[in-house]
């Protein structure tokens, strides 16, 4: 009876999603403000990646915000967790879980540089393939987070992370800022260097760069996240 | 020469495929966590690595970045579902039926020489 509830609802769902997707017809030509982003990106911005010149060029005030709201999350989730820790352990609190086997500690020593250079070929090359600075930053997070099960005594400095974080926002609007002063429309985020050729590494003007100071950015909240997380669960301050 | 490795790279994908079904079919079928681990982890390890080797024999102008992923698969898997194994048997997980437990006598070695030292 159960189960007959489960995919009669299952079919209803399915139907209702059937009926939205099926008036988008496959590969058809897109018309209005879609087509307006495919054709502009390659030819004005020389960015193969048309996710990445809306995402940073026609949107890019918006990643701004976006940015904002996940170091606001990062901060708020730091405020919280913290003060709980410090009720508890001293100064320097010691992880009590037991420690990861030599078969994990080697492979994640082994595996860190990979996905450090992963994650910075992913945001360095955001404007010419999938992905770009959430994705790199959060792959770079991943390999953070394997050195820290893998290695009990393994610490992140937040005084460090702290200060990629800032200067890599710091200079997202220092690019916007000098796009409303070099920049020919004066408008914010405006492209003010040289936009290349496109499918080249050097291309894209400002978009490549805003997108390596995203990537540094998330890399560095994400594995502030994880490190207050992981200390948290470990130090077993919360009951 | 391309034909063949098209149909080489249609063989390794089919068997790929093969091997991950059989991955889903075992975590579904089997008892408990240690033979679910052993059909989850073993056969997708395979299974992944195929359906990739197969997807580069077929494009040849990706076989060097099928083989860096390979390569990747073969040490993350094993060594992810080593820790997990790991780690339901550091929590007290039980097998289903009367198994023989020889980690148990390396483990109480291990804490008879960690306290005489």
């Amino acid at each position: 009876m159960k189960k007959l509830v489960i995919i009669s609802l299952l079919l209803v769902l399915g139907y209702s999603l059937m009926n939205t997707f099926s008036d988008i017809e496959f590969g058809k030509k897109r018309e209005g403000i879609s087509s307006y982003f495919l054709e502009h990106s390659p030819d004005d911005l020389q960015v193969a990646n048309t996710v990445t010149a809306i995402v940073v060029s026609f949107r890019g005030f918006d990643t701004l915000g976006e940015v904002t709201v996940l170091f606001l999350a990062a901060t708020a989730m730091g405020t919280i967790l913290f003060r709980r820790r410090s009720k508890h352990t001293g100064l320097n609190p010691q992880r009590k879980s037991p420690q990861a086997s030599r078969i994990v500690q080697a492979a994640g020593k082994l595996l860190f540089p990979a996905i450090m250079i992963l994650g910075a070929y992913v945001f360095i090359h955001g404007h010419l393939t999938p992905g770009g600075g959430f994705q790199g930053g959060a792959i770079i997070a991943t390999g953070f987070l394997l050195l820290l099960i893998s290695y009990r005594q393994f610490k992140v400095e937040h005084k460090y992370v702290t200060w990629i974080e800032s200067l890599a926002g710091l200079s997202f609007v220092t690019i916007g800022l000098l796009g409303m002063i070099l920049g020919p429309h004066n408008s914010f985020l405006e492209n003010f260097l040289n936009v290349g050729s496109l499918n080249d590494l050097l291309s894209g003007g400002v978009i490549a760069l805003v997108y390596i100071a995203v990537g540094f950015k998330v890399g560095a909240e994400l594995t502030g996240i994880l490190d207050t997380l992981i200390n948290i669960r470990e130090t077993g301050d919360i009951d | 020469m391309e034909t063949v490795l098209l149909y080489l790279g249609y063989f390794f994908v089919s068997l790929g495929a093969v091997f991950l079904f059989l991955g889903a079919f075992g975590i579904f079928r089997m008892p408990d966590f240690y033979t679910r681990l052993q059909a989850g982890t073993k056969s997708s390890t395979l299974g992944a690595m195929s359906l990739i080797l197969g997807v580069g024999l077929m494009q040849p102008e990706w076989f060097f970045k099928t083989l860096i992923i390979i390569i990747f698969i073969a040490i993350s898997n094993p060594i992810s579902s080593h820790a997990l194994a790991r780690g339901a048997y550091k929590t007290h997980q039980k097998p289903l039926t009367d198994t023989i437990d020889a980690y148990e006598e390396v483990v109480k070695e291990d804490e008879t020489k960690n306290e005489e030292e």
